[in-house]
């Protein structure tokens, strides 16, 4: 949906609203997804969708309601519901009037080829993936996303424009294209990806081209003992684990709540110097949205500067709170979680991946983690596996496949005990470098 | 409504389509939330729309919409067709749909009172009451609770002449106090970790014992706090039921859906170490292990007439007798286990997404006697109750498991409360170690509601009846070893 589009709707809102205080949030978009497995199609779809949330506030009262129907109709409905709402529910003491207008950075993040993206031309990038697999023997599965607008990976829609009753207005379009494939071969895969805002960005062949080089290097895995292993993580696997880290970690809330492990450590050191960690929507690889869910202004904020805790990410509540400015990190209001890092980076270093494994003498190259989950919030204790491509190094070289491990790894030790970093990328929706870190901590061996 | 989704199979149908389906759905969400003595969000949502799957040259299409003008569905339809032409072009063999009779029908599921009728104001103050009772412990930090109703009402069109009309009701909610000192960060959560839901009205809202329960809850919060660290070994451990759900769930559900077994979701999920050659053949568990699938259990999330392909709704073992039996299916996919029916495991996660396999209610027959007594038969144990972390690989062999509490068992009697106990296993291994379980009188049926998979990700909501059962010989505390 176009800026006016989106304005027009919201407007709408407003003059249903008729002199409430209110607030109205629209998400939505077009996304498309083609999807392959044994060198065949499989699954290809599409959707387009919208939904329009109003929020009205009287006081220290809220309500809200929330719809796809955006006739007049249907949108004088969502208001009276939302009102009605707000007049049943008990006061929220610390609720705070809606933010009047708001300046935002200009991102430009839309790529029109990309948006218009038809079924043929994602079924050609799909089929130069699988030519690629067959001819290795192997077989290859994946999908090509692309999209425009603000539907997740899990169909959760975010804020495409914000309007409000004192005259806040905020827009912000992008387009997405994902291609993701594994060469299996066996029980043995491999696994390459590649993100991006241009679909032009987008080589099927290429991709299958890594996954099947790991895929061929997978096969006749060796058991290693568990145990504590210098590990050479590639982003994907740095990635997941970051994104733990950040869920229960860098929400003011969080902190104010004593359940982060940066509560009451601010401006001490918790990491390696070598790791600086930010949020930033405006990074050349994450062109994400300018404002948050509540129509504030989202400004870059440094989480870890060389390895000593700055400062978690704010909405309003919590800097009310701690008596600074909302870094513009919020959710829709109220909600029980408090402002969220969506836009992590982690800077890196110049070192090529092929560098960082010539520094280990003996260790493990780990394309990917799965099934992440978090053990221990305290310590940001998570466990999961390795996989599609976990491999043994000696000497500076990879030499051998190896039978892949669950682990159970505190991600703040871990980023004490990074050595080097490389080239950051954009990966599971994280800016995240390679890295060599001593002492990961693998508990025990699965079946292949 | 139905003059819509019929709409969308003759356009479909029309612009080449060899088979079409369409589901327009109506569908209702309320939450309300409560956190530290004031409201934390309620939202009504209502969303509206329609999917159209085709198969068009032996290859699937799927295209949905909310523009539910006559333009705009059949703008959706032509587009899952032109989707469909697109994805024959790589396509090995064309799909073969299992043939199921077209059935007329109107279901809804059991629920004696509605919960949007149910005033909101009666819905706070339940919260605020848990609410208060859970605060009025000392050292909770954090009490949060929340109570969600879903309504779902689909009416589904194909052009083999299925015309289905489904209501289905859900209704659950839950709380958790959480207790914090020094970075060691404790909770416990009633009536399960997720909370409870199941397929019914406000009634199943009433039957719970909500309030009673917030103080206990609450000390058990508190004291874990103080608890002694979990020591790492090799124990006998009882699971409770909600715990042993989710073991269910991840370490026999999934492995037995057909399309993971076949490598369709190798590039997210991953596959199954439950391939073909297992079926009839692999000792998955001990003898006394019976797991069924039931998509007509009474109140289950995942208890409907028809599925989402129109396939009617059945019971069958997967574990009988220790012994792998079965798979879940679908059409496309029946006949490549030699079966003649699909077993009618496919839904969505509504209108916006395409049906695939999903598990169904699946749940583990009881045994015989009361949870006291297992207890009181295990020597030296650990009863594990609540979980609080899970993770499994992607062939669901190596699993490990957090649960919020554990209580040693010396001599058949609880001595002490432990705290951050994980344990670790492999999926056969494990359920081959099961020498007990509890009776009929302790089995509950468990609703899982965050269920994910598939590319976009759908999720989807299921219930895993269970009774306490022990496993023997299992390992205890990796998440924790130095």
């Amino acid at each position: 949906m176009t800026r006016d589009g989106a304005r027009a709707v919201l407007d709408r809102v407003l003059a249903a609203a008729g002199g409430e205080e209110v607030e109205a949030i629209l998400g939505g978009g077009r996304s498309a997804l083609t999807r392959f497995a044994n060198n065949e199609v499989t699954q290809n779809v599409a959707e387009r969708r919208y939904l329009l949330s109003v929020r009205v506030v009287r006081g220290r009262r809220t309500g809200r309601a929330t719809g796809n129907d955006l006739s007049a109709e249907g949108i004088a409905r969502l208001v009276r519901r939302a009102a009605d709402a707000a007049s049943v529910q008990p006061e929220i003491a610390g609720l705070l009037p809606l933010p009047g207008p708001q300046e935002y950075r200009a991102v430009e993040a839309s790529d029109p080829a990309t948006a218009d993206l038809g079924p043929e031309e994602r079924l050609e990038q799909a089929r130069r993936a699988v030519e690629r697999c067959r001819a290795a023997g192997l077989e290859g599965a994946g999908i090509y996303e692309s999209g425009e607008g603000t539907i997740g990976d899990y169909g959760e829609i975010g804020a495409l424009a914000i309007a409000n009753s004192r005259g806040l207005f905020a827009y912000h379009s992008g387009t997405s294209a994902t291609f993701r494939v594994s060469a299996l071969s066996g029980t043995a895969g491999g696994w390459a990806a590649r993100e991006s805002h241009r679909a032009a960005d987008i080589d099927g062949a290429a991709l299958a081209d890594r996954a099947v080089e790991k895929t061929l290097r997978s096969r006749d895995p060796r058991a290693w003992e568990p145990g504590r292993h210098t590990v050479v993580l590639e982003p994907a696997a740095l990635a997941d684990l970051l994104l733990e880290m950040a869920w229960c970690s860098f929400g003011a809330l969080l902190v104010q709540e004593g359940r982060s492990f940066l509560a009451n450590r601010m401006g001490q050191r918790v990491m390696g110097e070598n790791v600086t960690l930010r949020d930033d929507p405006y990074h050349e690889l994450h062109l994400g949205s300018p404002f948050d869910s509540e129509g504030m202004p989202t400004r870059p904020v440094t989480i870890i500067e060389r390895g000593v805790a700055r400062s978690p990410v704010y909405d309003r509540q919590t800097a009310a709170k701690d008596g600074v400015e909302s870094t513009g990190h919020g959710l829709p209001v109220p909600n029980t979680y408090g402002p969220m890092a969506r836009h992590l980076v982690l800077e890196g270093d110049g070192e090529s991946l092929e560098g960082l494994i010539a520094g280990v003498d003996r260790g493990l190259l780990v394309t990917r983690v799965w099934y992440t989950n978090l053990v221990d919030p305290g310590t940001v204790t998570v466990t999961g596996m390795t996989r599609d491509g976990l491999f043994a190094i000696e000497r500076g070289r990879v030499t051998h496949a190896v039978r892949n491990f669950r682990f159970n790894q505190s991600v703040v030790e871990l980023l004490g005990q990074v050595e080097a970093l490389g080239r950051p990328e954009l990966v599971n929706g994280v800016v995240c470098p390679p890295v060599r870190a001593r002492g990961f901590r693998m508990s025990s061996v699965t079946e292949f | 409504m139905k003059d819509l989704a019929s709409l969308a199979v003759d356009t479909a149908s029309a612009r080449g389509a060899e088979y079409a389906d369409a589901r327009l759905i109506v569908m209702q969400h309320e939450e309300v939330r409560f956190k530290n003595g004031e409201p934390a969000g309620l939202d009504q949502s209502e969303s509206v729309g329609v999917g159209v799957r085709v198969l068009v040259r032996g290859a699937w299409g799927f295209a949905a919409t909310d523009d539910l003008t006559r333009e705009g569905i059949s703008r959706c339809a032509a587009l899952a067709v032109e989707i469909g032409r697109a994805s024959a072009r790589l396509v090995a063999e064309p799909v073969r749909l299992a043939p199921e009779p077209p059935h007329r029908a109107v279901w809804a599921s059991e629920c004696r009172v509605d919960p949007f009728t149910v005033p909101l104001a009666r819905k706070v103050d339940l919260l605020a009451r848990i609410d208060a009772e859970l605060r009025r412990v000392g050292g909770v930090r954090n009490a949060e609770s929340s109570l969600t109703f879903v309504r779902e009402h689909q009416w589904f069109l194909s052009t083999e002449g299925s015309d289905v009309e489904q209501t289905l009701t859900r209704s659950g909610g839950g709380y958790t106090a959480t207790a914090v000192r020094d970075g060691d960060i404790q909770r416990r959560s009633f009536p399960a970790a997720e909370g409870h839901h199941l397929c019914r009205g406000w009634e199943f809202i009433e039957s719970l014992p909500w309030v009673e329960n917030a103080g206990r809850v609450a000390e058990e919060a508190v004291a874990l706090l103080s608890a002694d660290q979990c020591p790492p070994g090799t124990y006998d451990i009882v699971l409770d039921g909600s715990q042993l759900a989710l073991q269910i769930h991840e370490s026999v559900g999934h492995p037995s859906e057909l399309d993971r077994v076949l490598g369709m979701e190798a590039n997210y999920a991953g596959t199954s170490f439950l391939t073909l050659d297992k079926r009839d053949a692999l000792q998955f568990g001990s003898p006394i292990v019976n797991l069924v699938a039931d998509a007509t259990l009474p109140a289950g999330l995942a208890t409907f007439a028809f599925d989402d392909e129109g396939v009617e709704a059945q019971r069958w073992p997967i574990v009988e007798g220790g012994r792998f039996r079965g798979y879940l299916t679908s059409r496309e996919l029946a006949h490549r286990v030699g079966e003649t029916r699909s077993r009618g495991c496919v839904r969505a996660d509504g209108w916006h997404h395409i049906p695939m396999i999903r598990m169904v209610n699946l749940s583990l027959l009881p045994g015989r006697g009361t949870l006291e007594e297992l207890l009181g038969d295990t020597g030296r144990g650990l009863y594990l109750e609540t979980n609080r972390s899970w993770s499994i690989d992607q062939l669901r062999y190596n699993f490990q498991f957090k649960t919020e509490i554990a209580w040693e068992i010396r001599d058949g009697k609880r001595v002490r409360m432990l705290k951050n106990p994980t344990y670790q296993g492999i999926t056969t291994q494990f359920w081959n170690s099961c020498d007990a379980i509890c009776g009929e009188s302790e089995w509950r049926p468990w609703g899982i509601v965050n269920c994910g998979k598939g590319q976009p990700g759908q999720v989807a909501d299921m219930t895993h009846g269970a009774a306490p059962a022990r496993f023997r010989n299992v390992k205890v505390g990796a998440g924790y070893e130095s």
